[in-house]
């Protein structure tokens, strides 16, 4: 029989190895990020600077994983954004999102005909729950999952609605953080146009194959 | 010269939390003026010397009976009430008169210089002598006492259990 | 009120204050390191110099929190009692600030005069009795919030508190039966060279009683249910913001130290330690690192055990702290009366035998206390 409370000593004992050993072997205890300045940082620009760089940020990786997520992200593929931005407008993740965190307008040109581009399209940060709902459904691959956290603004009328320009990064900024599910992403998008365009060649060959026939036959009836 | 300064003080706050606690119709702010004239109390307890009587005081009407008190009141539903109502009872001129008697019983020996009988030997006010009391003389009373005490903490257990649903007896067909 | 006197009084109090403050700053920052490292993480490490980026360990995060609180907005909530709201942290505040004073903390400032006011007889009552008027401002809190779940948490915080109320007290009668004084000062005395109540085997039952009931007494883990943020959102602290958040804080940490004061001076032996016949002094360090080692332990607690359910922590109160406690009662009135005797086997025999008595006892109340699993039992639903 063991003594009463033992199962508090021996708990009492692992949290007392947890706490010794985060200050021995600071790598394995400590997973989390120490952000503490060291002598050999970049200076800081202005008091409260964190260490961040302009444009794309990238995540910190040692407690952002490839596997994790935050809020959405439009893809183009490189170049200058709107040029090859893939989304277009077809306002599928505007009506499936949950919360109702996506606005979108269409772009159109001067003529009033629709362009396959959205000219607004913004996402409510602080309603959006991640749930991916809009990654699942976009049919052009458009939309994909970001890993940006640093998304923190003074300014709260507005200042957590990001905004299109914002929103867009490119496909290799995808690479970068979500390794293997762009090179899915892609590999699926690529076996797609291969069967595509296998589609249409077959189906080009049919209709010539057809038109063939067709030729052949006419000159057939011409000869007859 | 302080022990005057100190009763006309500890006074003056018991008063004034009883009469809070009789004129308030807020329940809740009742309950804590009655409180607070616990603590004058207590403090006049201090005042005489006698400083185990005084810890009780705070420690069981304040801490037990206060807290009981404000527990009943808060299963009950009207608790805020308007202030600014007069307070009318029926029988308040008899009232008067009954304050007014035993106000004139208690003062009446410096009214009437009576004599005081002889001051009993100054007993040292202390916990042991207390606890000496308790065991010799008036032990049945303190064992009456727990008898009673166990007594309602059993009836209130039971009372708190509620009705018993009685078996059915048609489920067995 | 003579000159003599105010200054007496300023100079014991003030002094104990000052010190109990830091120490609080000081218990908040240890708090959170020491939870963090427990839980693989760093804590509050940024916060040191101001104007600098040197973070000394985070040890200005103390000030820095308090600055914040003092600016935050001070929101009531409509139609909530704008006394009561106000007046609970200030009565949360000054029972446990009060009780800093019957401890028997000899610091070398203090001469005859200034600590005859504290010198009470009666210091161990008191002590009780003014712990108990934390229940009424937690009650308060609860009440004044007119928030159905501030009351819900209050009067949970009230029902904890009332109930492990019992086992604290009879586990310090133990103490008081065995010295037969309650002065706490005669208590702390009696123990020196190192006989501490602790070492004997109803002292050191009457010890862990204390213990568990003074983390229950000041709603710390495992008994945090009254204040957790995951139960009831904060229960009875839930309507309060800024600078009454901040006292009510406050008077939390300083309820512990106050607890902790106490169960040095009935159980630890209360400034005694190695040293004291050369310097004197020493004996409020020594009183000082002996509370620093229950707040350590407190914390320690706080970081490994997960919380108790309410019924989990009624029951525990009255169905294995209050029969230990009272039998602990009749175990030590038993080992007194074999002590006044004076043989040395007997007193031996008396410790073998309390030993198992009460260790049986509580693995017995251990086994009876164990939930049976029963059909559910339906008792309004037809």
């Amino acid at each position: 029989m063991s003594i009463l409370g033992g199962g508090i000593f021996k708990g009492m004992a692992v949290t007392l190895r947890n706490f010794v050993g985060s200050y021995i072997n600071k790598k394995e205890r400590l997973p989390t990020n120490d952000y503490s300045w060291r002598a050999d940082g970049a200076l800081p620009q202005s008091i409260g600077d964190y260490p961040k760089e302009k444009g794309e940020q990238l995540s910190d990786t040692t407690t952002v994983t490839e596997y994790s997520r935050n809020f959405p992200m439009l893809l183009h593929d490189g170049g200058e954004p709107m040029d090859t931005v893939r989304c277009v407008a077809c306002q599928i993740c505007e009506r499936e999102c949950p919360p109702q965190c996506i606005y979108i307008e269409k772009d159109y040109d001067e003529n009033g005909k629709y362009i396959k581009r959205p000219a607004v399209f913004d996402i409510d940060v602080s309603v959006c729950m991640s749930c991916q709902i809009c990654v699942e459904v976009c049919p052009f691959d458009a939309i994909v999952m970001n890993s940006q956290f640093e998304l923190s603004t003074p300014n709260r009328f507005g200042g957590l609605l990001v905004r299109r320009d914002d929103l867009l990064k490119s496909n290799d900024y995808y690479h970068k953080i979500h390794p293997e599910e762009a090179a899915a992403r892609d590999g699926k998008m690529a076996t797609e146009k291969a069967a595509k365009e296998a589609k249409k060649k077959a189906a080009a060959e049919k209709a010539k194959a057809a038109a063939e026939k067709k030729a052949a036959e006419a000159a057939k009836e011409e000869a007859k | 010269m302080n022990e005057e300064i100190a009763f006309w003080i500890l006074s003056a706050i018991a008063v004034l939390g009883a009469l809070v606690a009789v004129r308030k119709r807020n329940l809740i702010h009742g309950v804590f003026a009655l409180l607070v004239f616990f603590a004058g109390l207590s403090g006049l307890f201090l005042l005489l010397l006698a400083e185990f009587i005084a810890a009780v005081q705070v420690l069981v009407y304040i801490g037990a009976v206060g807290v009981l008190l404000l527990f009943a009141i808060m299963l009950t539903e009207r608790v805020a009430g308007d202030d600014n109502r007069r307070m009318t009872s029926r029988g308040w001129r008899w009232g008067l008169v009954m304050a007014a008697a035993v106000f004139v019983v208690l003062l009446l020996r410096p009214i009437q210089k009576w004599p005081s009988p002889e001051p009993p030997q100054p007993i040292k006010p202390s916990v042991e002598e207390l606890g000496k009391k308790l065991m010799n003389p008036y032990v049945v009373t303190l064992e009456v006492l727990a008898l009673l005490l166990t007594a309602a903490l059993i009836g209130a257990v039971t009372a708190a259990q509620g009705v018993r649903m009685p078996k059915e007896e048609d489920s067995q067909e | 009120m003579s000159l003599e006197l105010l200054i007496d009084i300023l100079i014991a109090t003030v002094p104990l204050m000052l010190i109990f403050a830091t120490l609080f700053a000081f218990t908040t920052w240890l708090e959170r390191k020491a939870l963090a490292r427990i839980q693989n993480r760093i804590g509050p490490n940024k916060v040191g110099i101001p104007c600098t980026r040197i973070g000394l360990f985070g040890l200005g995060q103390p000030a820095a929190d308090g600055i914040k609180m003092i600016f935050k907005e001070n929101i009531v909530p409509r139609g909530a009692d704008r006394l009561f709201h106000l007046l609970a942290p200030i009565l949360a505040l000054i029972p446990s600030m009060l009780v800093l004073c019957f401890l028997p903390l000899d610091f070398p400032w203090l001469n005859e005069d200034s600590v005859k006011a504290f010198l009470l007889d009666g210091a161990v009552i008191f002590f009780f009795a003014i712990t108990g008027l934390n229940t009424l401002a937690v009650f308060m809190a609860g009440w004044a919030s007119r928030n159905k779940y501030s009351l819900l948490g209050g009067m949970r915080a009230v029902a904890q508190m009332v109930s492990y109320e019992i086992p604290l007290v009879l586990s310090a009668v133990i103490v008081v039966m065995m010295v037969g004084s309650l002065n706490a000062g005669e208590i702390a005395g009696v123990q020196t060279g190192g006989n501490w109540f602790v070492f004997s085997p109803w002292g050191f039952a009457a010890f862990v009683i204390f213990f568990i009931a003074a983390l229950a007494e000041t709603n710390r883990s495992p008994f945090d249910l009254p204040e957790a943020e995951s139960e009831i959102i904060a229960g009875y602290f839930t309507e309060y913001s800024g600078f009454k958040f901040a006292l009510f804080f406050l008077a939390e940490y300083i309820a512990m130290f106050a607890i902790s004061g106490l169960a040095v001076t009935l159980f630890l032996g209360g400034g005694d330690g190695p040293g004291l016949a050369v310097a004197p002094w020493l004996s409020a360090v020594w009183f000082l690192a002996k509370i620093f080692g229950f707040i350590a332990v407190m914390i320690w607690l706080r970081g490994t055990l997960p919380r108790l359910r309410v019924d989990q922590l009624m029951g525990f109160a009255w169905k294995f702290m209050l029969p230990i406690s009272i039998l602990n009662i009749f175990v030590a009135g038993f080992a007194w009366h074999a002590e006044q005797l004076g043989n040395r086997y007997i007193t031996v025999i008396t410790w073998v035998i309390s030993l198992a008595v009460l260790y049986g006892a509580a693995c017995g109340l251990n086994q009876l206390n164990r939930g049976k699993v029963r059909p559910r039992e339906y008792k309004y639903a037809e």
